[in-house]
């Protein structure tokens, strides 16, 4: 069975998400409802039709529901909040992703189940504030997040304590001994921390944390290594 | 000969930088509401008027100090004066006639028409004379000849011509002249009604002993004492004839009074919005900087309530529906057509200094590229930034000049890229980036003042207030660079991008800002 993008709905946002998702998934199916018109920029994909009614037999059969990711992206919100309840109530395991129109929607959308609603409007508002009023951290934090930079930011998971034993993230100069900088810890409890809150002396470092870093992507490649392995050096 | 004098003066005066600087000073003073000093002048003109007023009631029952007098009868006069003499100057261009004419008759291959010219400025200056602002300013200065006693009450004329200052008659007096025929017609039916009414009273009482109306004077001033519903009862009909004209009259009086009533209500309706306007125009020349937001759809919507936070900001479109909710919203919206000229005309700003950016939202490319198109044309270098709703529309819309161009589709794109592959780091930049974690991410600019302290990215000491130093933007070269150096010099004009606690922040500029002794 294979791993792949479930994109419901036929239409440019299906386009950009299919373009962008390329390369993490081996199989992307775009879902057309039979009203839809033929789009030429979607032809190359794998495309199938599908109703609102219906019971997703298939669909499991074919993929593989637990590690795929669905993105509900109907241009209507009542039938994409339609959509994504009739995944969520099939699937238990599938990650949707949800698109909305409205603040509104958003609200509905995850109380239908979807993982990660995007609001459209939301989103592009502050995007549109953000150009203006901090346009170097908007053009530095775009490059970082969605460009080809040799900056990146990276999710490194502590595999090892030998370096970082019983000590805060705060104690630690990062970014003058490995080159990064730690944005935020995530703790196997499921809290995330800003490190340079005041917050931050709660917790130590542990096997498990998830640290959140910017950086260049040899030094990234190097800090995983460290703290992946058992030497610290 | 004399022509030839003429046509030189005109054409010297019509040349002269600085003389048509000094006329386009005094124009602005006395007629240009836009002009940022008019308004001091007017006050100061008020407050001669009042000064005028406060000494004639003194005057009536009690000794006046001479001097006041003397200032009254003459300096001010001399001031009104004065300025009725530059109002009638500004008002019209004598040398540009001149040459109108001259050119004129050149082409068709006459001699200069000297007398034309004359009888052209004649009618210019004669038709301001004879308008009734110019009149009142005139008899305003009339008790400068204070010997003539029965000359003083003209000081009156001076409060009329508070009119000139005071824009709120000025609106009143605008509004009333849009029922100008309603108004006329009133005023014929009620001057028939006392006409009928004053000589029937006569008619009827004036031979009466009882009766109190001996003069058709007297019956004139029954007529309307009892029309306006005012009814003093200084004089009543004493016979049945009489008192039949009264209920008559009284009767008229209530329609009248109704009818004034109504006229001025429905003449303020049907003005307000446009009243309202005036004000919401007026009140945009106060505000040193804002945005200009073309369109209020769903995401302009958004826009102006994330932008309005930290900005001052007003909205264009030429929906109606849409204005009123920008300003049910809170807004100051105009619905102007933000793809004509003419709307920036109307409003009155300085494009330049005043307006950050210009927003072009509307959900239509057609539209944005129509609004981008027209703002380019009065002005190159205002920042446009714009919606993009069609790929293939991308580049008509970087052809029409605009700056930014956002493509919400592509973001979608983008966002699902970022959260399949990294969805913790996704959203630890994306609460970096809300306002509702406390935690921020700032630029702070780099001053000269700065620079007098901090010269080195060492010397900047962020790690004592806990602001992480995400790197350094750098003007001269358009770079970022990120996580630099201790020795990275710092430069004048350069960002910093720091990360923290926004309170930390705060304290860590606040810092970088005082000036450290050594």
């Amino acid at each position: 069975m294979k791993i792949s993008a479930l994109i419901f709905g036929y239409n440019d946002y299906s386009a950009q998400i299919a373009k962008n998702v390329l390369h993490k998934y081996q199989d992307i199916s775009i879902f057309k409802l039979d009203s839809d018109e033929k789009k030429a920029d979607l032809e190359d994909y794998n495309i199938e039709t599908f109703d609102l009614s219906d019971e997703w037999t298939d669909l499991s059969e074919n993929h593989d529901i637990k590690n795929s990711v669905a993105f509900c992206v109907l241009e209507d919100d009542a039938e994409n909040i339609f959509l994504t309840i009739s995944l969520r109530a099939a699937f238990e395991d599938l990650t949707i992703i949800a698109l909305s129109k409205n603040k509104e929607s958003a609200n509905k959308l995850s109380m239908a189940g979807a993982n990660k609603v995007i609001p459209l409007v939301q989103t592009t508002a502050s995007m549109i504030c953000d150009m203006l009023d901090k346009p170097i951290v908007t053009e530095v934090l775009h490059s970082i997040l969605y460009e080809q930079s040799d900056l990146k930011v990276a999710q490194i998971e502590i595999k090892s304590d030998a370096c970082f034993n019983n000590k805060f993230p705060s104690d630690i100069e990062w970014s003058r001994e490995h080159g990064i900088i730690v944005l935020s810890v995530l703790h196997e409890d499921g809290n995330s921390e800003f490190i340079f809150s005041s917050k931050a002396k709660h917790h130590e470092i542990k096997i498990g944390d998830v640290f959140v870093v910017v950086g260049y992507e040899t030094d990234i490649q190097e800090f995983e290594k460290l703290i992946g392995g058992d030497a610290c050096v | 000969m004399i022509k030839r004098l003429i046509l030189d003066g005109a054409y010297f005066l019509s040349t002269s930088k600085r003389y048509q600087a000094n006329k386009r000073f005094f124009y602005n003073l006395l007629e240009n509401d836009s002009y940022r000093y008019k308004k001091y002048f007017d006050m100061l003109m008020i407050t001669l008027i009042m000064i005028s007023v406060i000494i004639l009631i003194r005057e009536v029952k009690s000794h006046v100090n001479d001097f006041l007098l003397y200032f009254n009868n003459y300096i001010i006069s001399i001031i009104f004066l004065i300025e009725y003499l530059l109002r009638l100057w500004v008002i019209s261009s004598t040398s540009e006639v001149i040459i109108k004419q001259n050119e004129y008759d050149t082409m068709l291959g006459k001699e200069f028409n000297l007398f034309a010219s004359i009888l052209e400025i004649s009618r210019v200056k004669f038709k301001y004379i004879t308008s009734v602002r110019a009149i009142i300013d005139l008899l305003a200065i009339v008790p400068f000849f204070h010997q003539l006693r029965l000359l003083r009450i003209f000081i009156l004329f001076r409060v009329f011509k508070l009119f000139r200052y005071a824009r709120s008659f000025q609106t009143f007096a605008s509004v009333l002249a849009t029922k100008k025929f309603e108004f006329l017609t009133l005023l014929m039916f009620s001057s028939i009604v006392i006409f009928v009414s004053s000589v029937l009273i006569y008619v009827m009482e004036a031979n009466n002993p009882d009766s109190p109306i001996d003069t058709l004077y007297e019956a004139v001033y029954w007529s309307i004492v009892t029309i306006s519903t005012v009814g003093y009862g200084d004089i009543t009909p004493t016979s049945d004839a009489g008192r039949l004209v009264a209920m008559f009259v009284i009767t008229a009086g209530i329609a009248v009074l109704a009818f004034t009533t109504s006229l001025v209500v429905s003449a303020f309706t049907e003005k307000l919005d446009e009243i309202r306007e005036t004000k919401s125009v007026d009140d945009l020349k106060k505000i040193k900087e804002f945005y200009i937001i073309c369109g209020y759809e769903n995401i302009a919507q958004e826009v102006a309530i994330q932008l309005s936070k930290r900005n001052s900001l007003i909205v264009l479109d030429e929906d109606i529906s849409r204005v009123k909710q920008a300003q049910k919203d809170g807004f100051t919206a105009f619905n102007y057509d933000p793809g004509s000229v003419e709307s920036y005309k109307k409003l009155r700003i300085d494009i330049k200094t005043q307006v950050k950016a210009i927003l072009c939202l509307r959900e239509s490319d057609v539209e944005n590229v129509y609004t981008a198109l027209t703002v380019r044309s009065f002005n190159k270098d205002i920042f446009l930034l714009s919606l993009l709703m069609n790929e293939i529309n991308r580049n008509k819309l970087s052809f029409a000049g605009v700056n930014e161009i956002l493509y919400s589709k592509e973001l979608v794109g983008l966002i699902a890229k970022e959260f399949v592959g990294k969805p913790v780091a996704f959203e630890v930049v994306h609460a970096l980036r809300s306002e509702y974690t406390n935690v921020d991410i700032e630029e702070v600019i780099v001053t000269q003042r700065m620079l007098s302290n901090f010269t080195l990215v060492e010397q900047l000491n962020n790690s004592k207030y806990r602001v992480v130093l995400l790197g350094i933007y750098k003007q001269a070269h358009k770079r970022f660079f990120f996580n630099p150096i201790d020795s990275t010099v710092l430069e004048e004009g350069d960002y910093l991008l720091v990360i923290g606690n926004s309170v930390f922040i705060k304290e860590f500029e606040k810092y970088l800002h005082t000036k450290i002794k050594r």
